[in-house]
């Protein structure tokens, strides 16, 4: 069974909505061919691929709803998960609240599936290790990561007339580098097609910063200036999507938004948006119930502008359906999935050259959030942490561990970079710079 | 689906595999949700496919599809090879695999009420009661209670001759109160956060649970947290619930002593481990109160089968024992690299995914003292419930978790309510200052069904027993 084509694709979200006997009825298809080479002390030790196609119905009974999904695609497979769909529509009790499916709002579709994705097979993605592993291995380091393609088709389609589908590509590639005498390094790719990666310059960057990070030494746990890669400042942006950017939690006094809107709540230097039609972008340009995805002014300039909707959470607030609705049934509520941060006029170099002493961090290791209004994180830091003085990067240091709200981070921004990279996070994905913080709370390291 | 089993691992021995296996999963799933009095969610769904995973030319390959015929198996049979000989392009060592015997058995998990044929109306009508129950509490602004049913079935056979099916379902659920005022947002959750408890069994399981009568208590405690003291911060005598327990020792025994993690296969995704293979025998763990151990065969347990996804039958085996490290969660492959058998621990969440080493049931072995007895001993400490929050580094060494409730215990007695308490510590000085464990009348299997590991990610569905127990010496209130 391979993939499906958008048009095949839609051809199955209409012909399930169809089958569905109900008042009205959607359907979310989703295809898709996910392969990963995995490699470890410098040999390939998993190689895996996986084509599945995927139906989800939800079935409305006047204000009632109910889903069902399967990947079994013959007829009385489908007929059977239609009508699991009614069934539990059936027994739901009515949801006044709820305000129908939407009607369709129509979407451009831009060109985002890459044919030089659909040519990265086994053999090309471990020419991609190979050429990983001879950068570390030459240089006595043990190389760790993987290197995977995704192509995706989705499609939704619904009564009363949604009909959109599209399809995409992603690559991906990190690498861990480790030394016996204590360095690690990371770097990654992340991008619509292999043309970008480069597999020698990929290692050699994790070799070197691996080489770099040697001995690390202990740091005293306090506040410090901080000199955030954009792979940390990921992490963080994905938190504020994941806990405070929804019309759900804001509406329910969990978010840092809820009573902020129109105040300045972070550094002036901070413009967060979510922009899933950006040119640079290459996912998915509608939402999981077929709306367009609009750009979404988040924070602007440090003050805080608006938070994102979907049909549902629109509907309740009296907001724009802004197009970020997750697949049905949804108990979290719309969210961010293509964040943006704003770049700035510095490079990474000039920002750690005004440093006089403080920490660099190459990125973090998992993140988690302690409490949701102030998105307080602990986490730690990996792959290449070092001591600044007079703004050149000195000391290695070991993985911190911090302790830090991460909007009185973001409202202690002190500087951007120019440069700016995408990376795939536990929401979708995000296009972030660099960051100079004061006052970052380091309050552990490791043993 | 023996024939389709066979058809997969014939067509890739034809094409020169030394080893192969394949597996079809046949899975579903139903799930209901209630929040702040509305249906939120009622989902049902199923998965069917096969996996074939093969060694060729000394290497690793795996294809899936979700086309399970004579003639699409047969195919995935054949791509498995051709990805196995792309992995050795970059080959290391020859992939050998410990010897294990051949079974042509089934074994069905535990199941008195079939969840599935119970209605979605009376289980809407248990989420709605225990609903209703904690928003009678004013400063609950915001509640959710959820239940959820899995059954899978699954075909294994492998090129050494097994063929072994299994079938087990799983039911889980909970609530949860959130306090919302002034800025703060304060929970409470039964009977454990982060999708409460799951064991395998059918709708029992959710009748012994009690939702409806507990959901007062939540939302009282979700209340009264709204104006409870900060956790002060200091180095303090902790006690930690079996709850919070059992995810301590998932996070800083359990993913440490997987073998696959200690031998670097994980290190560019969720990391290492502190130890390694020359630990085994020598290292002390934790305190002679410290015992470990990890069983495939605890009866009603989420990390319990007959045989793993290699064909293992299930064991119980020792991980640490009175504080020294004696054993690893190991696979056939890494089994070798300690000159050992393997302990069963290889599980799949699918078809479509390559079975690693996951934890079974890795249980802290209970001890002796009773809860009241362990608190009335302690002068100054602090006694936390269920957690919140978790982080851990890539070594597994340093760790930060935070709890939804506190009390600080003075001369003996629980006294004042804490909101936000976390603690932070070093593993192994962390389980070497275990002083006392509770003893099995509090001891309780906590079912974790969203254990991530691997890329791409697996969620498995692994255990963990655990009593209260007492640590001392531990930093708390951190960054508060």
């Amino acid at each position: 069974m391979n993939r499906l084509t958008a048009d095949q694709a839609r051809q199955l979200a209409a012909r399930v909505v169809a089958l569905t006997q109900a008042d009205a009825a959607e359907t979310l298809v989703i295809s898709a061919d996910d392969s990963l080479t995995r490699f470890a002390d410098n040999r390939i030790h998993q190689n895996v691929t996986e084509t599945d196609t995927r139906v989800s119905v939800r079935a409305v009974l006047g204000n009632r709803q109910g889903v069902a999904s399967t990947n079994r695609l013959d007829d009385e497979s489908l007929a059977g998960c239609c009508a699991d769909a009614v069934a539990a529509a059936s027994a739901a009790p009515a949801d006044p609240e709820f305000p129908g499916l939407p009607s369709p709002v129509p979407v451009q579709t831009p060109v985002r599936a890459a044919e030089a994705a659909a040519g990265f097979g086994p053999e090309q993605r471990a020419e991609v290790a190979l050429g990983i592993v001879r950068q570390c291995s030459s240089r006595l380091i043990q190389a760790a990561g993987g290197v995977a393609s995704t192509l995706q088709t989705v499609a939704i389609g619904n009564s009363l007339g949604v009909d959109v589908g599209m399809e995409t590509t992603s690559v991906r590639a990190t690498v861990l580098a480790q030394s016996d005498r204590g360095g690690s390094g990371w770097a990654s790719f992340f991008g619509p097609d292999p043309a970008g990666l480069v597999a020698d310059a990929l290692g050699d960057e994790a070799a070197t910063l691996a080489q770099r990070s040697e001995y690390p030494a202990d740091l005293e746990p306090g506040s410090y200036t901080v000199v955030l890669a954009p792979e940390a400042v990921a992490d963080i942006v994905d938190f504020l999507g994941y806990l405070g950017f929804s019309a759900r939690s804001f509406e329910e006094g969990r978010s840092f938004l809820s009573g902020n809107l129109e105040k300045r709540i972070m550094s002036e230097l901070v413009t967060i948006s979510d922009n899933a039609c950006a040119p640079e972008s290459f996912g998915l340009v509608f939402d999981y119930e077929g709306m367009p995805k609009r750009r979404v002014p988040l924070i602007e300039n440090g003050v805080a502008t608006s938070v994102v909707t979907d049909s549902y959470w629109a509907a309740r607030t009296g907001r724009e359906n802004t197009g970020h609705a997750l697949p049905a049934p949804n108990a979290f509520g719309p969210m961010t999935l293509d964040l943006m941060m704003g770049a700035g006029d510095s490079t990474l170099d000039e920002i750690i050259g005004s440093v006089e002493r403080g920490v660099y961090v190459t990125r973090f290791h998992y993140v988690n959030a302690e409490d949701p209004v102030p998105v307080t994180l602990t986490g730690m830091t990996r792959d290449g942490t070092f001591l600044i003085e007079d703004g050149a990067l000195a000391t290695p240091l070991k993985n911190q561990r911090f302790t830090q709200g991460a909007v009185a981070a973001l409202n202690a921004v002190k500087g951007v970079t120019s440069e700016r990279a995408f990376f795939d996070v536990m929401l979708g994905s995000a296009l972030v710079p660099g960051l100079l913080i004061d006052g970052w709370e380091f309050t552990g390291q490791t043993g | 689906m023996r024939d389709l089993v066979f058809a997969a691992i014939n067509a890739a021995l034809v094409k020169g595999a030394r080893y192969a296996d394949a597996r079809i999963v046949d899975s579903r799933e139903q799930k209901v949700s209630v929040s702040d009095g509305r249906v939120e969610a009622i989902e049902s769904g199923e998965s069917f496919g096969i996996g074939v995973r093969v060694i060729a030319d000394g290497s690793w390959g795996f294809a899936s599809s979700a086309a399970v015929t004579t003639e699409a198996a047969e195919q995935l049979g054949r791509q498995a090879v051709a990805i196995a000989r792309a992995s050795a392009l970059v080959a290391g060592a020859p992939v050998n695999l410990a010897d294990v015997g051949t079974f042509d058995t089934r074994w069905d998990g535990p199941c008195e009420v079939d969840p599935f044929a119970v209605s979605l109306e009376e289980k809407i009508a248990l989420l709605l009661e225990a609903d209703e129950a904690m928003r009678a509490e004013d400063a609950v602004k915001l509640t959710k209670s959820h239940l959820g049913f899995f059954r899978a079935h699954k075909c294994f056979g492998s090129s050494e001759g097994s063929y072994i099916e299994q079938t087990y379902t799983e039911s889980g659920g909970g609530i949860t109160a959130v306090a919302v005022a002034g800025g703060e947002v304060l929970t409470r959750s039964y009977p454990n956060s982060h999708g409460g408890n799951w064991l395998q069994g059918g709708y029992e399981v959710i009748r012994s649970f009690d939702l409806a009568g507990q959901a007062p208590r939540v939302a009282e405690e979700a209340a009264a947290l709204l104006s409870a003291a900060p956790c002060p911060p200091g180095v303090t005598d902790l006690i930690i619930d079996g709850s919070q327990l059992g995810l301590q020792v998932h996070e800083s025994i359990g993913h440490p002593t997987e073998l696959d993690r200690v031998l670097g296969d994980e290190a560019a995704f969720a990391g290492t481990s502190f130890l390694g293979v020359r630990d085994l025998g020598q290292l002390r763990y934790g305190s002679e109160h410290v015992t470990v151990t990890a069983d495939a065969t605890v009866a009603g347990s989420i990390g319990s089968f007959g045989f793993d996804d290699e064909g293992v039958p299930a064991q119980r085996d020792h991980l640490i024992t009175d504080g020294a490290l004696t054993g690893f969660l190991t696979s056939r492959e890494s089994a070798r690299a300690i000159s050992r058998t393997s302990n069963g621990c290889m599980r799949a969440d699918g078809w479509n995914r390559i079975p690693l080493i996951r934890m079974t049931t890795v249980s802290l072995e209970p001890g002796e003292w009773s809860l009241d007895d362990l608190i009335a001993d302690t002068d100054d400490g602090l006694y936390v419930e269920t957690n919140s929050s978790w982080s851990i580094d890539d070594k597994r060494l340093n760790f930060q978790f935070a709890c939804e409730i506190g009390w600080e215990i003075k001369d003996g007695e629980r006294t004042r309510m804490v909101k936000n308490p976390n603690y932070t510590g070093i593993t192994p000085k962390f389980w070497n200052s275990c002083d006392a464990v509770c003893s099995r009348d509090h001891w309780q299997v906590w079912g974790l069904p969203n254990c991530g590991k691997g890329e791409p990610m697996q969620v498995a569905h692994v255990a963990h027993g655990a009593s209260p127990a007492r640590f001392r010496g531990i930093r708390v209130g951190v960054g508060r």
